[in-house]
């Protein structure tokens, strides 16, 4: 941190893509808990691989037992939601399978949980994937990177207080 | 100080969206709003506090609405319940 990083941007916690895909605004996500920021501010991706990864170093903080969202605080403090595509919740787990449990401690592009994303598309749902501040509030600088693909543990977020 | 329980009817339960939905319900009121379970107790206006409680179908939500608005909290709020959980 210090004057020259915040000369040059770099200063700020860093959010990374939690998957590969193309990262676009929250607000193109359909579901208004998400697209409307009901949850918090963030960045959804469009997966296109089912790897789904860390985007820090921090502590799971609840692995829904379906497996098709997880929230993580950040070391640095931010509150994370990662919700695997819209209304996966109905499929009770199924086509998901979890790598980490609440309370473990997890670092950067450590593997969380992986999805078959053609089998969950095949049942006709959205695979898009939001990745969400919770405590976004909080936050007077939120920058995102967005309209561009990615890969899992590219920057996605920049926030600072 | 006023407290109502609900038993939740929805199949899946307390899941994201109805976290989130609920939350936003509790913050229009100024009165502090507490959901519990058996398991846990969580602050009804923090997103990831709602979510750990991870509360199912069939189980039994405490809520607690303390503060200048808590009447109208308790009732808004078991309204919420009732059409979205």
């Amino acid at each position: 941190m210090g004057f020259f990083s915040s000369l040059f941007g770099k200063s700020g916690d860093v959010i990374c893509a939690p998957v590969a895909g193309k990262a676009v605004p929250i607000s193109q996500v359909s579901d208004p808990t998400f697209g409307e920021e009901i949850l918090g501010k963030g960045v959804a991706i469009i997966p296109s691989d089912g790897k789904i990864v860390a985007p820090c170093d921090a502590t799971v903080d609840m692995m829904f037992d379906t497996g098709h969202a997880v929230s993580l605080v950040a070391d640095f403090g931010a509150e994370i939601l990662v919700h695997i595509g819209l209304d996966t919740v109905n499929l009770k787990g199924e086509h998901f399978t979890v790598h980490a449990k609440s309370g473990e401690k997890v670092t950067r592009g450590q593997l969380l949980m992986e999805v078959d994303l053609e089998a969950v598309k095949a049942k006709g749902y959205d695979v898009i994937t939001p990745v969400v501040i919770c405590n976004s509030g909080e936050y007077s600088t939120f920058k995102t990177q967005v309209d561009k693909t990615v890969a899992a543990g590219d920057e996605i977020i920049r926030l600072a207080k | 100080m006023k407290t109502f329980t609900y038993v939740i009817t929805d199949p899946l339960g307390l899941h994201a969206r109805p976290a989130g939905l609920l939350v936003k319900a509790a913050a229009g009121y100024s009165s502090a709003v507490t959901v519990a379970t058996d398991a846990g107790k969580a602050d009804a206006k923090r997103i990831m506090a709602v979510m750990r409680l991870a509360a199912k179908q069939g189980m039994t939500l405490t809520v607690t609405c303390d503060g200048a608005d808590e009447e109208a909290a308790a009732a808004g709020l078991l309204e919420f319940m009732k059409n979205n959980l």
